[in-house]
């Protein structure tokens, strides 16, 4: 894992405790029993704290698994 | 505190094994990040605790106070905002405004604000409730223009003011102060529109955290601080008393040393709200006199006492201030301008509060002037407050008494002609039995602490009882300095709580407590509900000697045990609902 990837998986622990670290990588809302959509929008938060971006104007549907929002990142940093 | 580590808090307390501390949350708005704040403050502020927030239902505003009322939660906390008093003052509704429109919001707004004022009232009969007013901006629903207070800004706040101030005359609503969140959080970084629109929850998580916080402080209401030593050369004034003299010294704008003043108003607030104020200062003893009798000072120098002058150890000082006020060293602050000078009480007094003062930076000292009244505030000033400081000048003279008397405590007692009375009302309520039981340390029986619903709910038992003792003698009078709170079954007694203020105990007046209450409810014995801390060494010293051994948890003492070993014991003068 990269620094990125390292800092998004910490945001997922606080969000989602019950997952195991093996688990967080292939983490999505349709894998994850507790990821609703209360923990959607509390993640989103807690990445945009994390991260110190506005991902407000975004879809949060598009955010609906770890993969797609280290795509996300991925994509604002270049 | 940023929302991952309040997460981090909540997570980790969750695991707590301890009584559960249930606060209901009513509002209007979707609390989301708001409750996790929340629970992560309160979590902090009650370390002991297990926290369990409870909520109602999204946008239910007057449905969740009224449950509030009925919860059986040890605090509650109401949360208003504009939009929930009207949907029109905020962003999710689509309803049109116009000038007849506002006329409506004001009058709707009027409407639920009565409506409010019977439940948040019901509601604080049986809990503390903690009343956050709208935080938020108003909506640009008005004609005027923003740099202008229109009618309809002025009128709801109007109808908030005079709710505010009703519902505040309750002992039991406590309102956040609305200066102490805009310092915190000013009022143009508070509304997230992007979130109110994804999920009705309308705060940017700083404000969330600040608000979270303060109302977690009210909800706790920490026991203030009941001491300060202040330090006299650059702190009480400035300039150096030996090198420049009683003159030399100042605390005036022409010499720029206005904010000396300003301290000494603020020792001054202090020591008229109860507050023991005590001076620690290495100089000579003659000139610290002729200098505290100088016309110009923004205090009385008689609020000082004791004033230790020497050119001894300030941590020496200390001690001897704290033997004299008889209180603990994590109820006292020091202030002194000498950072060696304060390492060097902090090395002796752990748990002394130690603050410099910033003798050349105004600013800063308007900020230690913030903090002392955070640490010392306290929402009510009792009878108690007003006597504190001259009874414990009295204390000097009571001992003298008590070691040229030598000889047993009635003795003692008749010589000083105390008075002791003990009033067993349960209604009204009295704040001060409550304040006694968790403040006291020393002759604490359990060191047990109740909220403030937990003390009411007991005492709302038809078999608890509560007997608080008042004290005076040729010295002055003390106030309600003991409490017994306890359980009747038929003629046996438990005692469940039992304190005396650690200025009163060296009168030895606890068998006297002790003794009434036997008589009053013909009890044949008291079974105590007694727990080892390690501060309450003086009750077990009591205990001890009266059993005969020393004492362990569930006591029992019988009445004949009791009147064996209290044949000397004093009748109280006097019975109050006797």
């Amino acid at each position: 894992m990269d620094e990125m990837e390292q800092r998004l998986a910490a945001c997922f622990v606080s969000v989602l405790p019950d997952l195991s670290p093996d688990e967080i990588r292939d983490a999505s809302a349709s894998t994850v029993a507790s990821w609703d959509s209360v923990a959607t929008v509390t993640l989103l938060a807690v990445v945009e704290e994390e991260f110190g971006i506005s991902i407000a104007d975004e879809d949060p549907a598009r955010f609906d698994s770890f993969k797609n929002i280290l795509s996300y990142l991925q994509q604002v940093a270049r | 505190m940023r929302l991952v580590e309040a997460l981090g808090i909540v997570k980790s307390a969750k695991r707590r094994d301890a009584d559960p501390f249930s606060v209901f949350l009513a509002t209007g708005l979707n609390p989301l990040h708001l409750s996790t704040f929340l629970a992560a403050e309160l979590s902090q502020a009650f370390a002991d605790r297990k926290i369990e927030l409870q909520h109602g239902l999204y946008g239910d505003l007057l449905g969740n106070v009224s449950r509030l009322a009925k919860a059986s939660a040890e605090a509650g906390i109401v949360l208003l905002e504009w939009a929930d008093l009207d949907a029109r003052l905020g962003i999710r509704s689509s309803s049109a405004w116009s000038p007849a429109v506002c006329n409506d919001i004001v009058a709707t707004v009027k409407a639920r604000a009565s409506q409010l004022q019977p439940m948040i009232e019901a509601a604080a009969q049986r809990m503390p409730v903690m009343v956050s007013f709208p935080t938020l901006p108003l909506p640009p629903a008005s004609f005027v223009p923003g740099w202008q207070a229109g009618s309809l800004e002025i009128e709801l706040n109007g109808i908030m003011h005079s709710l505010r101030s009703k519902i505040a005359q309750r002992p039991q609503v406590r309102i956040p102060s609305a200066q102490k969140l805009e310092m915190v959080s000013p009022l143009r970084e508070r509304f997230d529109v992007e979130s109110e629109l994804l999920a009705g929850f309308p705060y940017r998580l700083p404000h969330a955290s600040a608000l979270a916080n303060l109302l977690a402080q009210l909800t706790r209401k920490p026991n203030p601080k009941k001491g300060l030593i202040t330090d006299l050369d650059d702190t009480l004034w400035r300039g150096i008393l030996g090198e420049v003299g009683v003159e030399g010294i100042s605390w005036d704008l022409d010499h720029h040393t206005q904010m000396h003043a300003f301290y000494q108003r603020v020792l001054a607030a202090l020591g008229a709200e109860g507050v023991l104020l005590g001076i620690a200062s290495k100089n000579e003893r003659a000139l610290v006199e002729s200098a505290l009798g100088r016309k110009d000072l923004a205090l009385s120098s008689d609020v000082f006492f004791p004033l230790e002058v020497s050119w001894g150890r300030k941590s020496d000082a200390v001690a001897r201030i704290l033997k004299a006020w008889n209180v603990g060293a994590d109820s006292v602050v020091f202030v002194d301008d000498s950072a060696l000078e304060l390492a060097e009480v902090k090395a002796s007094h752990p748990d002394v509060e130690c603050i410099q003062f910033p003798t050349k930076d105004s600013t800063a000292i308007y900020e230690l002037a913030l903090r002392l009244r955070d640490l010392f505030g306290k929402s009510a000033i009792l009878e108690e407050d007003a006597i504190r400081a001259r009874s414990i000048r009295r204390s000097q003279e009571s001992a003298e008494a008590y070691q040229a008397a030598n000889s047993a405590p009635a003795n003692f007692l008749e010589q000083v002609e105390a008075e002791i009375s003990l009033n067993f009302s349960k209604a009204p309520l009295d704040p001060r039995a409550l304040e006694l039981v968790n403040k006291t340390n020393q002759f604490n029986l359990n060191g047990k602490r109740f909220t403030e619903a937990a003390w009411q709910n007991y005492l709302r038992e038809p078999d608890s009882f509560l007997a608080v003792a008042s004290y005076t003698d040729k010295f002055g009078p003390l106030g309600k300095i003991a409490v017994i709170a306890g359980r009747q079954n038929g003629t046996e007694l438990r005692i469940d709580a039992w304190v005396v203020s650690c200025r009163a105990f060296s009168r030895r007046i606890e068998r006297t407590c002790l003794q009434e209450v036997f008589s009053r409810f013909g009890a044949d014995s008291i079974k105590l509900d007694f727990v080892k801390t390690e501060r309450n060494g003086p009750l077990r010293q009591f205990l001890e000697e009266l059993l005969g051994a020393a004492p362990e948890p569930g006591c029992v003492i019988t009445r004949q045990l009791f009147e064996s070993r209290s044949k000397d014991m004093r009748e109280p003068q006097e019975i109050t609902n006797g």
